[in-house]
């Protein structure tokens, strides 16, 4: 028997035969006509066209990804981040030019990009510095490029320099005011009284400066931020923190104070008790939080701590410096070594092993990025380094919704098959096996579901019924509402096939050696069929997933967040996204598309293997 | 023949009446009471006793108290209204549009006109297209242009016709600024003429009109070159070439006939739907047409409206189907359809 020569699994035969270029094992063609079930002769004849198998290939490998995939990009659904929105396809956020390498003066990390200077007072900008769509923070003012810069500050839309001769240089979005000193500031600036900075700090649209008398200079946007100082503590300031819309200052005595005028029932007011008494020698802080260091090397974090921020981890050494991004903060400790806490989204915290062991000289952290320099002058960086594909209008990763996205697509889709053919199969069976009434009844009913004008009814049904249940209910509901409109084509092809195979030769020598109607309908007709159904089951998971896609672009299918291959596109229809935000429609579009191609392909190459005489169509 | 046709059209009311009954019971699912939302303006100004009697009164009135199957009746226009007239669907009233305050039948007069504008010049462009294109592909089947327009069809029929939108958009809107993005008129435009109106009109359904083309190109095309090829291999075409006739006389009068017959069948059912329109197209392009109106309609909670133009749906794909069985038994005498 051939069938015991036949071992292992297709797959692998195929393989085989494709890498020794022949079939191995020649079979006569009679042994071949008589032993081969239908099913091994559709899978034999699949094999060989080459289209259908690459279509298959495809489509395997996009349904591994979306299957095993969520694993590893989890899908947060409350996730947004306003700092992070529509940023283009890239991975170089963290890439400094190879010019800085080793002479890095100072670093300062903005939301997406990076700005240097080196030891020879020139600067340099990597990463995403693209602001609006005129605004670019790598288009650095010729006077800027001319100076000899000291000392640089990042802020969330704009960038601060300041040079050797104290002229502080502002570019960027400078529409709200972030350009505008004060008249303190530029009689300073002019004078050079008083005028001697320590620190530059860049915000929120605001932006400080402290001189080494003590006095801290604020200017920039104050509609949403605080950047004023209480007259009490001007002339008294060490080291401020800036925080989005506040800033926490270091006292010249070593305490800790909020300065600021917007101080009342501020979580970051409310500085520990624990600090009270004790010398804090470095403050740093998070967009929401603040964090102080004393002395003898205790941490101390205070406002609101719902990243994170607040689980400090246990310190080998004494910590000397503190340093804080958007929602993690990272430590620098007397032994060189460096220590990165709370939250751990883009890799924030993850320290690379490369440190180990290093000499870390300086460390320079904001946002989303951390930058190590050791005593070589090597630099090391961990964090947020870019979006493959991209992120949407909420600064959600692109790549993560669209693994996800075909996840629900595809578990929508499937299930709707599912749903759909039993339903088929089962009415199907009935009408053909009854005949009669049950025939009557049956082809009556599939006829009235499908004269159903689909994608209209299927919006009244997810309105009516989908406004009033939760969104995961309404993904069931979807779910049945394909299954139960889409059954037609299936119950029309069982009835005709169990119709047709009533009549054949085998059916007929079944029933001549008693076998009983039953098993002739299960043992010797549905396996025959079966073949038959598996195509009309290919074809119609194309085109559910399709009507889902349709239905959620629509906005009457899978309500937003919850990610889907349709509404992913959905307000992808106006120009500006077309144009400028291209990677938010090119990319959930061309895996959709590859997807249903394949899954027609696959579809097209069943049915001509199951109907050899179909191929000279 | 006309047995036969006087027992489907039989059938088609029986479905719409079973269609229409469930529809109007899902459409009833939903909470709502016209009678109260009348009342809410006057509600302040009577007293509680007042208001409650009042309100019984317009329930009465309304005759929201009567059955689902009364109601559902009085819709449809086969049971006196309150006052004792007919006045449903088979009346002509088509129900009362909540959101546009006007009868359902005026809301829905002009979107239509777009519809049935927009899908007459894309059907008969994708006719003129994918016949020609079937034939050819047919005769000279497994060459290259055959085998490129296999992919080509399989590319129109796989994806998504709003993503095939996208990239004509992206095309033709963005890059090379050929069309306008959407709408159906220029923004703030006053017509000189009406030839104006018309070449504005014109213009702005370019696209719309080439994308719902393409994306329709695949099917059909597949489906000519199918049944020319069923054709081309009959045996009378052997005879036809034996007997030494031109090849084209072969082709065009013996196999494109009888090729012809399933096509002008599904010609017939793809003619209907230059009534019911294309919801993804119009959305997407912002063309004031039925699918998007009734889009709107959905997202509007006006289901007077909805539940219109839903049952004007189902009558079109009930007659369409209707429309496809008669042309079968007429251009094929052997198909005999009365059986």
């Amino acid at each position: 028997m051939a069938k015991s020569k036949k071992k292992g699994f297709f797959l692998w035969r195929w393989l085989r035969r494709g890498v020794m270029g022949g079939d191995a094992e020649v079979r006569d063609i009679l042994q071949e006509e008589q032993v081969q079930t239908p099913l091994r002769t559709v899978v034999n004849n699949f094999l060989h066209k080459k289209l259908a198998m690459t279509g298959l290939i495809v489509f395997l490998c996009i349904f591994l990804l979306v299957l095993i995939g969520p694993r590893y990009w989890v899908l947060d659904l409350s996730e947004q981040d306003s700092t992070l929105t529509n940023l283009p396809p890239g991975y170089n956020m963290m890439s400094l030019p190879k010019e800085m390498i080793g002479n890095v003066a100072d670093i300062a990390a903005g939301r997406t990009y990076g700005i240097g200077i080196d030891r020879d007072g020139h600067m340099y900008t990597w990463g995403h510095t693209r602001i609006t769509d005129k605004i670019d923070l790598a288009d650095i003012p010729d006077e800027v490029r001319e100076a000899d810069l000291t000392m640089i500050a990042a802020g969330e839309d704009h960038a601060v320099a300041l040079a050797e001769d104290g002229q502080l240089y502002v570019w960027g979005n400078t529409r709200l005011r972030q350009d505008q000193f004060s008249s303190d500031m530029k009689r300073a600036m002019q004078s050079g009284e008083d005028w001697d900075i320590v620190q530059l700090e860049a915000g929120n649209q605001f932006s400080a400066a402290v001189s080494a008398e003590g006095t801290l200079y604020l200017w920039g946007n104050t509609n949403m931020a605080d950047a004023k100082i209480r007259s009490e503590y001007q002339g008294n300031i060490q080291k401020v923190a800036l925080t989005s819309n506040e800033y926490i200052a270091l006292l010249k005595d070593g305490t800790v104070a909020y300065t600021g005028y917007k101080g009342s029932g501020n979580p970051l007011a409310s500085i520990p008790a624990g600090l009270e008494g004790k010398k804090v020698v470095d403050i740093a802080s998070t967009a929401k939080t603040a964090a102080a260091l004393t002395e003898d090397g205790e941490v101390y974090v205070w406002g609101n701590t719902g990243s994170g921020e607040g689980n400090i981890p246990a310190f080998e050494a004494r910590v000397t410096h503190l340093y804080g991004g958007r929602a993690h903060y990272t430590a620098l400790l007397e032994d060189g070594s460096v220590v990165s806490w709370g939250n751990n989204k883009y890799g924030q915290t993850d320290v690379p092993d490369s440190l180990e062991g290093k000499q870390v000289t300086a460390i320079y952290t904001g946002n989303f990025q951390n930058y190590a320099l050791d005593a070589d002058g090597n630099v090391y960086t961990w964090g947020l380094k870019g979006f493959p594909l991209g992120t949407d209008d909420l600064g959600r990763d692109m790549l993560t919704r669209i693994i996800n996205g075909g996840r629900v697509t595809m578990t929508v889709g499937a299930i709707s098959v599912v749903i759909a053919t039993l339903i088929g199969v089962i009415l199907g069976g009935l009408a053909g096996y009854f005949g009669g009434k049950v025939d009557i009844l049956v082809m009556r009913i599939s006829e009235i579901v499908g004269g159903l004008p689909f994608i209209p009814f299927a919006m009244i049904l997810s309105a009516v019924i989908g406004t009033r249940i939760d969104p995961t209910r309404r993904m069931y509901l979807i779910m049945v509402v394909l299954g139960v409109l889409s059954w037609t084509g299936t119950c029309r092809l069982i009835r005709a096939q169990i119709l047709a195979q009533r009549e054949m030769e085998y059916v007929t020598a079944a029933k001549a050696m008693g076998i009983r109607e039953v098993s002739i309908v299960f043992r010797h007709i549905l396996p025959n069929v079966f073949s038959l159904l598996l195509v009309s089951m290919t074809l119609d998971f194309a085109t559910c997933m399709l009507t889902e896609s349709t239905l959620s672009y629509l906005g009457f299918g899978i309500p937003l967040p919850t990610p889907t291959w349709g509404n992913l596109l959905d307000g992808a229809n106006n120009s500006v996204v077309i144009q400028q935000y291209w990677w938010r429609w090119v990319f959930p579009a061309a895996i959709f598309g590859v997807c249903t191609i394949c899954i027609n392909l696959v579809g097209d190459g069943l049915r001509d293997a199951i109907d050899p005489k179909s191929n000279e169509r | 023949m006309g047995k036969y046709v006087l027992k489907r059209i039989g059938y088609i009311v029986l479905v719409f009446l079973i269609i229409s009954l469930l529809m109007y019971a899902l459409y009833n699912l939903i909470p709502s009471d016209p009678a109260r939302a009348q009342l809410e303006g006057v509600r302040q100004t009577l007293r509680p006793d007042e208001y409650e009697t009042m309100y019984r009164q317009l329930r009465a009135q309304l005759g929201l108290d009567d059955p689902l199957i009364v109601r559902y009746l009085r819709w449809m226009g086969l049971w006196t209204d309150v006052d004792g007239t007919f006045n449903g669907l088979l009346q002509g009233n088509l129900g009362y549009s909540q959101f546009f305050k006007k009868d359902a039948v005026d809301v829905i007069v002009e979107p239509m006109k777009n519809t049935i504008f927009i899908n007459i010049f894309s059907t008969i462009l994708s006719l003129g297209i994918t016949i020609p294109v079937g034939i050819y592909c047919a005769v000279r089947k497994g060459k290259k242009f055959d085998q490129s327009m296999q992919v080509v069809t399989i590319l129109g029929y796989s994806i998504p016709i709003y993503i095939i939108s996208l990239i004509f958009m992206f095309f033709f809107c963005v890059l090379w600024r050929i069309f306008p993005i959407m709408g159906s008129r220029t923004a703030g435009i006053t017509y000189a003429n009406d030839w104006e109106a018309f070449v504005d009109k014109l213009y702005h359904i370019t696209l719309p009109v080439i994308v719902m083309t393409f994306a329709s190109l695949g099917g059909m095309t597949r489906y000519v070159r199918s049944a020319m090829i069923e054709a081309l291999s009959m045996d009378y075409i052997r005879t036809a070439r034996a007997k030494g006739l031109r090849e084209k006389v072969v082709i065009y009068s013996h196999a494109w006939r009888n090729a012809l017959l399933p096509v002008v069948t599904s010609i017939f059912g793809w003619f209907l739907s230059i009534f019911s329109g294309s919801v993804i197209i119009e959305n997407t392009f912002a063309l004031n047409g039925m699918g998007r109106l009734y889009w709107q309609g959905l997202n509007n909670q006006d289901f007077e409206l909805v539940l219109a133009i839903q049952m004007f749906y189902t009558v079109v794909s009930l007659v369409g189907n209707l429309l496809i069985d008669v042309s079968y038994g007429l251009v094929d005498p052997r198909v005999r359809v009365d059986k």
